[in-house]
């Protein structure tokens, strides 16, 4: 830089004007445009089942009904859509249109909108099944067993064990599997969502089982998890793998991988969401069968997660069209008769009868979907739901966490402590 | 300085308002330089740099959330409460242990591979080029490829068991020693294809003639090596082992990928922990006050090893 005067204060004026240039930029950057107004952007997910031509033809199916508007899709970059969903909330971006977030977290900070009751109540079999405190911002629109325990009919015929109905036959069944050279249970470890199916059920069907009010208490302090029911459910897990019911590199396994052996016989059993009923291969799903983790007396207790897809910010450009959309978008068939194939979805709408969606099932879903449409005990799913069970922000990743730590932790009381703390913790803010 | 011997030249014979007109033609033609360069960068980094690590700093006194418009300041207390943290002080420990092994093992097998390397033919140019792939790509695809050969049935067991040497599938990344250890060697892998070429370009410049007047002085190999190659070179180890340092204190997109922090949050970073502290749990006013944490940590660690290896480089 030039030592003269001028030069300097001419180069100072330069970076002034320079800065205030960008700085006006980047506080500009974020305003949409007027001419924007019927256009939307929404947060999807993409998964093996949820293709991105999923979405971009339902999209476009949806936006036959609502003429003059146009939607942008945004994927998110992992499972964790909550997360993603405050980042774009943090930078100024939050999406007009959300899929199958839990909306818990968002609407003390007002940023979603409710469906109207009516049109709940017109279309739907449960129409205050996914409500926070009376309010619905997420259509219950379908439902998922979660999780469930899928089974292999031919390892069990082999190793002559029936399907177990009480804990202690469930117990056997897994020493039995343990003796012989198969896996008793798979398990997809890696991923600390998918490791957390056995602790889900557990909390589920022990816990939830026997006190469905559970989370509500905890949330007015008059339980712990330290308390007898949870430890003595999650101790469970722990003799699970002391049992060996998980092989040894189970925290290895990813979820594709965990499906893959299971399908190629490796394990006899797998706990998990009834999505996966989609994804078993057509010829080979008749030598499978799914059942809800067997309780202590052997009352049959369903852990059902009650959802739908969309959520509608309450900040979007033209509010009215995304809800619109998401009221078109929900009730598609063709939207459902995808999820149902390929996501196990089991369908919750009033107005369509199963078979109108055309869609082209196993019996293993038939089987499954026995549990939802019977007359059977059903819980929330512990750490899935999204209406007034759902648990405090950052507490469902802690509890997941919980089946992998159990694996080289087995101060069960002690975890739960920590549980508790981070409760109180996620509460307190 | 023409025009400015011109200017004093004529300034004594033109009246004051001609003699200003002068001046702004004059600097009208004076070309800018690089002023406009240089102040456009400065712009560009007080925005987004140093505005963020000043609101970042901001909001580590305040409850601020990702979801909430406003938030309260609720002076130390997220500063205070760093010291409570259990899951922080587990995630320090472990950036601590992953910035050691990785900077060491960087520096030493980078610094090697720069030995075999160092020769100018085809082959050997063709080499650094595939030891420098690694540097490249990124984060995300290298614990993408790490993660396909760390799974139970990844191509690491696979091959263990096809040659004998393990009955069983070994977890890799499913036990909590084993996945530190993975997480060390995957960002290894990274750091020292930069390593490599630091070490490379620094060996370069080294003159061939003081190796020669080793030589004709009876050194040996380690002696030109401890004697010439690493003086020379002590400017290179100087960059490769701060940047090595900062690069893997600030770890987050390795981890995400190959352990997403577990197995039961055992490979958690402090980068990774805070994002979760801020977009999962909420408390970005936590999450900031880690931040702080953790700039000044990596900080003092590059400033404090700089002034270290400079002396060093006296000294040698």
């Amino acid at each position: 830089m030039s030592s003269n005067p001028r030069n300097m204060r001419r180069s100072l004026v330069a970076g002034v004007v320079t800065t205030a240039a960008l700085v006006a930029l980047a506080g500009c950057g974020g305003a949409p445009a007027s001419d924007q107004s019927s256009a939307a952007t929404f947060m999807t997910f993409e998964t093996p089942a949820i293709t991105p031509e999923f979405w971009d033809d339902s999209i476009a199916a949806a936006l036959e009904s609502v003429p003059g508007f146009e939607v942008e899709r945004i994927v998110t970059p992992d499972a964790d859509r909550n997360a993603y969903a405050k980042q774009l909330q943090a930078s100024g971006q939050f999406p007009d249109l959300l899929a199958s977030i839990s909306p818990k977290d968002f609407i003390d900070a007002d940023l979603l909108l409710p469906f109207e009751q009516e049109w709940l109540e017109a279309n739907f079999l449960e129409p205050d099944a996914n409500s926070i405190d009376g309010v619905t911002y997420q259509p219950p629109s379908n439902s998922q067993v979660l999780p469930m325990v899928f089974y292999n009919k031919v390892i069990f015929e082999e190793h002559d064990v029936d399907l177990p109905t009480t804990w202690d036959e469930f117990v056997a069944a897994v020493e039995t599997f343990s003796a012989g050279a198969v896996t008793p249970i798979e398990l997809a470890g890696l991923d600390p969502w998918s490791a957390s199916m056995p602790v889900v059920a557990l909390a589920s069907a022990d816990v939830l089982g026997s006190n469905p009010e559970w989370i509500q208490d905890r949330y007015d302090e008059s339980v712990s998890f330290t308390d007898e029911e949870f430890v003595s459910a999650m101790q469970k897990q722990r003799d699970l793998i002391e049992a060996g019911a998980y092989s040894d590199s189970a925290l290895s396994v990813d979820y594709a991988t965990a499906n893959t052996n299971f399908f190629d016989g490796k394990s006899a059993m797998y706990i998990m969401g009834s999505w996966l009923v989609g994804a078993f291969p057509a010829d080979q799903a008749a030598d499978f069968g799914a059942f809800p983790l067997p309780t202590d007396d052997g009352s049959v207790v369903v852990p059902l997660n009650v959802g739908g897809t969309m959520s509608v910010s309450s900040k979007a450009a033209d509010a009215e069209k995304s809800m619109a959309f998401a009221k078109a978008w929900t009730l598609a068939p063709e939207s459902m008769k995808t999820l149902i194939e390929t996501d196990g979805a089991f369908p919750l709408f009033k107005n369509i009868a199963f078979e109108d969606f055309g869609a082209t099932v196993t019996p293993l879903y038939d089987d499954a979907y026995a549990y939802v449409t019977e007359d059977t005990v059903k819980v929330s799913a512990f750490g899935w739901v999204t209406n007034d069970d759902a648990l405090p922000p950052g507490v469902a990743d802690k509890f997941y966490s919980l089946s992998q730590s159990l694996f080289s932790n087995a101060d069960v009381e002690g975890q739960l402590a920590q549980l508790d703390a981070d409760w109180d913790a996620a509460v307190a803010e | 300085m023409a025009d400015r011997l011109t200017l004093t030249r004529r300034s004594p014979a033109v009246a004051p308002f001609a003699r200003r007109s002068v001046g702004l033609a004059l600097r009208a033609r004076r070309p800018l330089g690089l002023a406009p360069l240089a102040w456009t960068a400065m712009a560009l980094y007080a925005a987004f740099l140093i505005y963020p690590i000043v609101q970042g700093l901001f909001n580590s006194f305040t409850n601020a959330s990702p979801l909430a418009l406003s938030s309260a300041f609720v002076g130390l207390d997220n500063y205070v409460d760093l010291f409570t943290d259990r899951r922080l002080l587990s995630s320090l420990g472990f950036t601590l242990l992953v910035t050691v092994f990785v900077t060491v093992a960087a520096n030493a097998i980078g610094l090697a591979l720069a030995l075999l390397l160092n020769r100018s033919t085809t082959n050997y140019r063709v080499m650094k080029t595939l030891i420098f792939i690694p540097q490249v790509l990124s984060g995300v695809i290298v614990a993408f490829i790490w993660r396909s050969i760390l799974t139970q049935n990844g191509l690491l067991n696979s091959v263990l068991q096809n040659l004998g040497l393990i009955d069983a599938p070994v977890s890799w990344i499913g036990t909590p020693g084993l996945a530190a250890l993975a997480v060390c060697v995957v960002v290894s892998w990274v750091t020292i294809a930069f390593a490599t070429v630091v070490y490379t370009a620094s060996l370069q410049s080294v003159p061939a003639e003081l190796y020669e007047a080793a030589r004709m002085d009876g050194a040996g190999v380690w002696s030109r090596f401890r004697n010439v190659t690493l003086p020379m070179i002590a400017p290179g180890t100087t960059i490769s082992v701060v940047l090595c340092l900062i690069t893997t204190f600030k770890l987050y997109d390795v981890i995400a990928v190959l352990t997403g922090g577990g197995p039961a949050e055992s490979t958690k970073s402090t980068a990774f922990y805070l994002i979760t502290v801020a977009f999962t749990d909420n408390r970005f006013g936590y999450g900031s006050a880690i931040a702080m944490l953790l700039l000044v940590l990596t900080a003092a660690a590059a400033f404090g090893l700089t002034a270290l290896l400079r002396r060093r480089e006296v000294n040698l």
